[in-house]
């Protein structure tokens, strides 16, 4: 294990009240060179009023900021602009400046106060301005510049002030993700150069996605502090939130994704019953939920996308474990929720030994639609001569459609209209 | 960019210098512009010039040379004054009559005259002026901060409401004035160059002088505060100071331009906005650009006033807030469909 790197920042039971009303109380933190720090917690919890302690914009009315072993209070304002740097939601200036001018302003702590900025400021500015991409702006006007562009002015104005420790306030809550996600990579990428960033960020993806550490904040208290892994736990943000989450980790990424789980309002609308595998009724779940029908669901394997999205929706559905074979006693069980639906729906996966019966179960379905495979879906590949000649009596006595009918049907609520057998 | 700046200052300079001349030639008595440049020449040792008719230095010197320099300085005081306050709020229709600087100083005037003050001593009307001006601005300032914060909003609200009082104040000393007194009062709430002496412009220099130069000390400060103050602050600007600093000067050079002229409008609001157009926002020629060009503008606007109906003087406050009000009316009509952002 290295040496730790030494604490930029340290507070000690921190609190700030305004009128007896407290804000923050007995937070005590420390921040080392190359963290990533984010601040999370639900609105008014206390996180920019946090960020603006850690600034020294506001005085805390309890406990004391050390920045680099040193109370903040004893530090001037102009040596600590070159320690510590700020970035909120966008600024806008109500004045035409240049972007040059903007960026150069970061480099006012460093100059005396009649001293001009001189080759070397221009130089670095530049340079900022290179680094967060937008080269050759340095003429155009901040405020005709998009939102995202006008954030990574401002980063650029951060970068020029060469400062140890970043502070971020929401820096991108009003950006799109491809500049969200630009943002934050250069964030992350100065952590790695040995900064320190601590940041609000109200995205507990975003958070899990680029913090090395995460704070949440709870009515002013610190409630967790730790890596996102430890901290990101339905157990924890439950209570703080007060809601219901889920934690998933995320596919294109593999960090941590934070859900609220959805409330249960029963539909009013018909019985649809869906037979899927492998993911293929994931899709047409979300739609029929969305649209009031009463869904339910099986005969599914355990963890299967399916089931997993039934259960965490709590619609009714039959299970069985993992690779487990679907005997016809399953079948039994599950022959009231396809009988007492409106509608039955075979969606497209594979069909093997495994999960044959669940072409039995679709047999006892009022009325039936086979869903024909999109390009997207799992293909319907028959691994048993059983299968297949099932598959084809089904055939005889149902009705095929692909997802988009299937869909404008169900918008337009023409689904449970009889057909002719 | 950089070379257009440089060729405003240069042009504006130019220009003022040529107003100047044409300034004191006009009038009842034509003086012609060489004869300044004669008596300058003369009294900087060139004495193979000779001197102009003796008639002609007497008009300069006691009667055209000081009405021209105290439209000058006013003209600079009150521009360089917008300048901060639209900087120090960053709002680009402050001023420093909008924020009641004008008012007070005419309070101030008013009651030197009402007390007698102004006869015991030529320093009280000034003084008083001064204090005034600084009074209405930090009562405004003390009004409109809380836990050191100072809000755009309320500095508009609480200088109409101090801007208001002031005036009531004014035209309640006037009820109570004597005749004679009444005609000093009226040039208090129009404000004129006519009459003005040596002493008046002498008076003003101490103050102006270091007033104006505080302002451009501060002219990068102006720029970070353009950033908002949380902002400004995180780049080492001590921004209460500042604010307080600027505040002051600002009262002071606009204090002081009243105490000569009486309230002169839209000089401070539309000047600063012109040439925030022609050179951009930074402080550091914005300043001097508009100090150049509100001596400039005063100066025509008061040859003018003389000039256009002979016998008749137009006084000054009248041909700037014939000028001025639509083209404030202009950029409110502007800023409604653009934004505030340009100018």
């Amino acid at each position: 294990m290295a040496e730790p790197s030494p604490e930029l920042l340290r507070t000690q039971s921190l609190g700030f009240a305004i009128d007896g009303r407290e804000i923050l109380r007995g937070v005590s933190l420390g921040v080392r060179a190359g963290e990533f720090v984010g601040l999370i917690g639900p609105n008014g919890a206390g996180k920019t009023t946090l960020l603006r302690l850690l600034l020294g914009g506001l005085r805390p009315t309890a406990g004391e900021v050390l920045l680099k072993g040193r109370p903040l209070s004893r530090i001037g304002v102009r040596e600590r602009a070159r320690t510590t740097a700020y970035l909120s939601q966008e600024e806008v200036s109500p004045f035409a400046f240049p972007v040059l001018d903007l960026v150069l302003m970061g480099r006012y702590p460093h100059r005396g106060r009649l001293e001009r900025e001189r080759e070397s400021d221009l130089e670095k500015a530049r340079r900022a301005l290179s680094y967060v991409g937008l080269s050759g702006f340095e003429e155009r006007y901040f405020h005709e510049l998009s939102g995202g562009e006008r954030q990574l002015v401002l980063f650029a104005r951060v970068l020029a002030q060469e400062t140890e420790l970043l502070l971020l306030d929401e820096p991108t809550s009003n950006l799109d993700i491809r500049h969200q996600d630009l943002f934050f990579s250069m964030a992350l990428e100065l952590t790695r150069e040995g900064k320190a960033v601590v940041a609000c960020v109200h995205d507990l993806d975003v958070a899990s996605r680029y913090c090395s550490r995460l704070v949440l904040l709870d009515r002013g208290r610190v409630a967790a502090d730790g890596s996102p892994g430890e901290v990101l736990k339905p157990e924890i943000l439950d209570p703080v939130f007060e809601t219901s989450t889920m934690v998933t980790p995320n596919a294109a990424t593999g960090s941590l994704s934070v859900s609220v789980m959805p409330r249960c309002w029963p539909g009013e609308g018909p019985r649809v019953h869906l037979i899927g595998g492998a993911g293929s009724a994931v899709n047409l779940t979300r739609e029929l939920n969305r649209l009031g029908y009463r869904v339910s669901g099986g005969i599914a394997h355990e963890f299967d996308a399916d089931h997993t999205l039934w259960r965490n929706l709590r619609l009714p559905s039959r299970v069985v474990g993992a690779f487990q074979r679907i005997s016809a006693q399953d079948v039994e069980q599950a022959a009231s929720l396809v009988e007492e639906a409106d509608l039955t729906v075979l969606a497209s996966f594979p069909i093997g030994p495994g999960n044959v019966e669940n072409l039995r179960l679709a047999a006892r379905a009022r009325r039936l639609v086979i869903l024909t495979g999109g390009p997207e879906d799992p293909p319907r590949t028959f691994f048993s001569e059983e299968g297949r000649a099932l598959f084809g009596e089904l055939q005889a006595r149902s009705r095929l459609s692909d997802y988009a009918r299937l869909q404008r049907e169900m918008e337009e609520g023409s689904i449970q209209t009889p057909w002719p057998r | 960019m950089k070379s257009r700046r440089a060729l405003v200052l240069v042009l504006l300079a130019a220009g003022l210098a040529a107003a100047v001349l044409l300034a004191v030639g006009a009038g009842a008595v034509r003086v012609p512009p060489l004869s300044l440049l004669r008596l300058a020449a003369y009294h900087l040792g060139f004495r193979g010039v000779g001197l102009p008719p003796q008639q002609e230095v007497t008009i300069l010197l006691l009667i055209r040379l000081p009405r021209v320099l105290a439209a000058l300085l006013v003209g600079a005081a009150l521009a360089a004054g917008g300048v901060v306050m639209q900087g120090l709020f960053r709002n680009p229709m402050a001023s420093p009559d909008i924020l009641g600087v004008s008012t007070g100083g005419s309070l101030g005037a008013v009651t030197a005259i009402a007390t007698g003050l102004a006869g015991a001593s030529p320093l009280f009307l000034p003084a008083l002026a001064v204090a005034g001006a600084l009074a209405a601005a930090f009562l405004i300032y003390a009004i409109s901060s809380y836990r050191g914060k100072t809000s755009l909003l309320f500095v508009v609200l609480a200088g109409l409401a101090i801007s208001s009082f002031f005036n009531g104040l004014v035209s309640a000393i006037l009820l109570f004035a004597r005749q004679y007194e009444v005609s000093q009062f009226i040039f208090w709430t129009m404000g004129g160059f006519d009459g003005r002496t040596w002493r008046q412009v002498l008076l003003a220099l101490p103050v102006l002088v270091p007033g104006l130069a505080v302002m451009a000390l501060f002219a990068r400060e102006l720029n970070l505060l353009a950033l908002g103050e949380e902002g400004a602050q995180s780049l080492g600007l001590g921004v209460e100071t500042a604010k307080r600093i600027l505040l002051a000067a600002t009262a002071a050079v606009a204090g002081v331009a009243i105490s000569i002229s009486g309230p002169v409008g839209f000089v401070g609001l539309l000047i600063p906005h012109l040439f925030r157009l022609l050179v951009g926002p930074d402080h550091r020629v914005l300043l001097p650009a508009s100090i150049l060009g509100g001596a400039l503008f005063l100066i025509l606007c008061d040859l003018a006033g003389r000039t256009l109906a002979p016998p008749f003087e137009i006084r000054v406050g009248i041909i700037t807030a014939v000028l001025g009000s639509p083209y404030f009316l202009f950029l409110i009509l502007r800023a409604q469909r653009r934004g505030l952002h340009r100018g």
